[in-house]
């Protein structure tokens, strides 16, 4: 295979100095961190800011200190490597895993796929799992790093044998003889036989080509199921540390509420309580069981002060768009002067909350001057950051073990429950659990933003969409302090999260998107599809609602107005395949009160079509069948990107019928599952997935951009049916 | 008291309206079963007593003494020295159901007593039966799949 013997000039960015570290000759173990660094942001116009988030092409951080892809490879041949990413369930470790053997011609038995943390293969913005980009940001890199370990055993493999290293190919995890494949040693074999140093190549390696590809574009089975379907995966909510105690923290009667006094009371005198901790805006209580810790803060001496009172006509007055002002963040063309007959609508998306099944959870054991933390979050180095802050230790201090995450949808973050288990921890002088009830979690958790979009064009008499304006209004995601960053809002003037999926991409000749940041007293932050979600809702129901104006099939209007170039051609496919699945081009067969909707997105390089039919009974809507078809580039696992599409179906339904979070008086009115139901397996459509390979390089994600295009196309199929037009989630009849 | 759980007698020390759930997974520390809601919604927290799928949140621990308690770490049986899965484990490996798995204990038990009971559920069986197991992940459509298929694997095992 002459083509792994070809080289190519050192990548932009790669920073070999660190790349390799070697463990200890005598262990017979090749470890290898990798640092990849990245371009910088470079300041530029607001609008170009703006636009680079939107469109996907995020500027990145700033090169990391540490390795953060670290492989290794022991004498036994069992080669584990570290992901740099969270497991929330979507499969992110065996997909990742998948890449790297592939590219380094592992045996996959041989392969064991274990969570990065703070000690191993950490970088503490990139483990940052969100935004559904752990494969588009990580395909190439890992690519990279596993071509150079596998070109570094091959040539070390040839030098064993004493042969050129043309004579020698790999595969399987061993190095084997091309004229004897008798012969052949394992790479666990050449590392324990190595002498002196491990040298990295001055070179990239060249990468395979994807025509021998082994595991990526197969369905390989997920890693972390033997141990999920028996019980012995461990979340955040199940660690349990030598003489652990359980912690419980006392919580405001409003949003924003702080405490004014806080005393012990008589809670230290409590059943089974250890400690009380009371420090600067915080009061919790240490106990032998959470029980007791929970009963004992009832007799706390608490008072609290502040608050808002807000309720939910007044939120959505907040959140709504304004007649003029705002942030530009697309214009192409010139809307105002493009003529034509009006067409307008509004669409509002409440709040929600993410429900996930495992509440926030963590334990912390703090000793004087460094603390060891377990936590179920998607981001353990914002998590690791905000706990250095809480209890005044060096970040370097702080080992952050990530475990299984019960569900994220943006909602692990770690930084509540990690923080008020590293400050009971450090006060009581023990290790200490603390795990959110559920009524904490739907109340104490922030949420997904309440949006309000405002959308407008111009029709010419033929029937030609002359241009199209867009308004969005949100509030916090990453503008949210708590989990994000208040100070990027003043460089920006938006919210690039809320704002996403908001640029029109249509081929409409006169564009323009303004977005309109409204932050209100209640917490809002990360929720899947973040602000795609209201944006695609708003944009799709649109469309639909100018296909109608204009007399044209909703397909037909969307294939009219396809991006040029790639893009649209990418569009093209996918929609037509979710039409011809969907039966959509015989939808009038339908008895009555039957529909399909039509939808789509395009949300971080992912392009998605979307069929929902819909049947409408006295007062009851019901989604029958979902198709959907996504395109994200390349598919690495095709029945785990099928599993994240029925996931985000599932999800769409569920907001599209059921979900909303209300607040009174500055409190949500829902405290657990019975004022907050969930979809159920019964309400569930039957649901078809349509994977689509565009090219041989992932381009998007798959975990959130689906979820968007649902919403939509159920209110398009209960346009069709009812003849009403539903801009509100819930829909109600 | 005395409990009996994945047939090992254990002692525990617990209030009588201790739930059951937090005796299993702080006092014993068979986290296995999870925790979801606290009020018999979710599903999360299944367990069998006796075979019968039953929310462990809500059943108060001193009312079960002497009853037989099967967690999900009692699922599987050891042959050999092999652990071998229940048919209900193996059906939702086989379908890729699990995404985060946090329900799926509950899942898994509720489905597992069910299939005692009917041994060919059609879809809408299926769908009642497992009709108060919520699933944030959505992965609804395949327990659908997996408990028809474990249906089947244990009648193939049943005739084996």
């Amino acid at each position: 295979m002459s083509d792994t013997e070809q080289s190519k000039p050192e990548k932009r960015g790669m920073n070999r100095r660190t790349f390799l570290k070697v463990l200890g000759g005598g262990t017979a173990a090749l470890a290898v961190g990798v640092v990849i660094g990245g371009p910088t942001i470079v300041r530029e116009a607001r609008l170009r800011i703006n636009q680079a988030f939107l469109s996907g092409d995020a500027p990145t951080s700033p090169p990391p200190e540490s390795p953060f892809v670290w492989i290794e490879i022991g004498a036994d041949n069992q080669a584990y490597l570290y992901i740099p990413k969270v497991e929330l369930g979507q499969g992110i470790h065996t997909t990742l895993a998948q890449i790297a053997a592939d590219e380094m011609e592992l045996d996959w038995q041989q392969v064991t796929a274990r969570q990065a943390d703070t000690e191993r293969g950490f970088d503490p913005q990139l483990i940052f799992t969100f935004g559904s980009t752990s494969v588009t940001s990580l395909y190439a890199p890992i690519r990279e790093i596993g071509a150079t370990l596998r070109e570094m055993l091959r040539v070390e493999g040839a030098r064993q044998f004493g042969l050129d290293v043309a004579a020698v190919r790999v595969g399987n995890s061993a190095v084997f003889v091309v004229e004897d494949e008798q012969r052949r040693l394992t790479y666990g074999e050449i590392i324990a036989a190595k002498q002196g140093e491990w040298v990295l190549p001055t070179t990239q390696a060249a990468l395979k080509p994807s025509s021998e590809f082994r595991y990526i574009g197969q369905s390989v089975q997920r890693v972390d199921l033997r141990d999920k379907v028996t019980g012995r995966a461990m979340y955040g909510y199940d660690v349990r540390l030598d003489g652990m105690l359980y912690g419980a923290v006392a919580r405001p009667p409003q949003y924003g509420a702080t405490l004014k006094r806080a005393a012990a009371g008589d809670a230290e005198s409590q059943p089974g309580v250890f400690a009380v901790v009371i420090q600067d805006g915080f009061a919790g209580v240490v106990a032998e069981s959470r029980r007791k810790a929970r009963a004992a803060l009832e007799h706390l001496d608490l008072e609290w002060e502040g608050g808002t009172t807000i309720t939910q006509p007044e939120i959505e007055a907040i959140v709504s768009v304004p007649r003029e002002g705002g942030t530009l963040i697309q214009r192409d063309g010139d809307v105002d002067g493009a003529g034509g007959r009006r067409v307008e609508a509004a669409y509002r998306v409440p709040m929600a909350i993410h429900a996930q099944m495992e509440p926030q959870a963590a334990a912390a054991h703090v000793q004087g001057d460094r603390a060891m933390i377990f936590c179920s979050t998607q981001a353990p180095g914002l998590t690791r950051e905000r706990i250095a802050a809480a209890i005044a230790l060096d970040e370097q201090a702080i080992h952050v073990v990530p475990t299984m995450v019960g569900g994220g949808f943006g909602r692990k973050t770690g930084v509540d429950v990690g923080v008020e288990a590293a400050l009971l921890s450090q006060a009581a002088g023990v290790p200490v659990h603390v795990g959110w009830t559920r009524e904490e979690d739907t109340r104490y958790g922030y949420r997904r933003p309440p949006a309000a979009n405002f959308l407008w064009a111009t029709v010419s008499d033929a029937g030609e969409v002359l241009a199209i304006h867009h308004e969005i209004a949100s509030s916090d995601i990453l503008l949210n302090p708590q989990v994000g960053s208040a100070f990027l809002g003043t460089v920006l003037g938006t919210d690039p999260l809320a704002a996403y999926g908001g640029l029109i991409h249509y081929a409409i000749p006169n564009r323009r998107v303004v977005y309109h940041h409204c932050p209100i007293p209640v917490p809002t932050a990360y929720w899947r599809g973040l602000g795609s979600f209201p944006n695609t809702f708003a944009i799709e129901s649109f469309i639909d609602e100018l296909a109608e104006a204009t007399s044209s099939d909703a397909l037909d209007f969307r294939l009219r107005y396809l991006p040029e170039g790639e893009l649209g051609e990418r569009f093209s496919t996918v929609l037509n395949a979710v039409a011809d699945a969907s039966g959509w081009h015989e939808r009038d067969s339908l008895p009555a009160g039957r529909g399909l909707g039509f939808a789509s997105a395009y949300d971080r390089g992912t392009v998605v079509g979307v069929v929902a039919e819909v049947s409408v009974t006295d007062a009851n809507i019901r989604v029958e069948r979902v198709w959907c078809a996504v395109d994200p580039g390349l598919v690495v696992n095709p029945d785990g990107a099928a599993a994240q599409v029925q996931g985000s179906i599932v999800w769409g339904v569920g907001s599209a019928l059921i979900e909303e979070q209300v607040i009174a008086n500055g409190m949500s009115t829902s405290q657990n599952f019975d004022g907050y139901p969930l979809l159920t397996i019964a309400q569930t459509p039957e649901i078809t997935v349509l994977p689509i390979s565009s090219g041989d390089t992932p381009v998007g994600g798959l975990g959130e951009p689906v979820v968007g295009a649902v919403p939509p196309a159920i209110a398009n199929a209960l346009a069709a049916i009812t003849g009403r037009r539903f801009r509100r989630m819930p829909f109600r009849l | 008291m005395q409990l009996s759980i994945n047939g090992r007698a254990y002692e525990v020390d617990a209030e009588p309206d201790e739930p059951l759930l937090w005796v299993l997974r702080d006092a014993l520390g068979l986290t296995g079963t999870k925790y979801g809601c606290g009020l018999g919604i979710c599903g999360s927290c299944t367990v069998h007593l006796d075979g019968v799928a039953t929310r462990s949140c809500v059943t108060p621990v001193s009312t079960i003494e002497g009853r037989a308690i099967t967690t999900i770490e009692g699922l599987a049986q050891l042959v050999d020295d092999v652990e071998v899965l229940h048919p209900v484990q193996q059906a939702f490996i086989d379908e890729q159901v699990p995404q985060c798995a946090w329900c799926m204990s509950g899942q898994m038990m509720t489905a597992a007593a069910f299939i005692e009971t009917n041994a060919a559920p059609t879809d809408e069986e299926i769908n009642v039966a497992m009709g108060a197991n919520y699933c944030r992940c959505g992965c609804y459509t395949r327990i659908k799949v997996a408990v028809a298929r474990a249906a089947e694997l244990a009648r193939e095992r049943g005739e084996a």
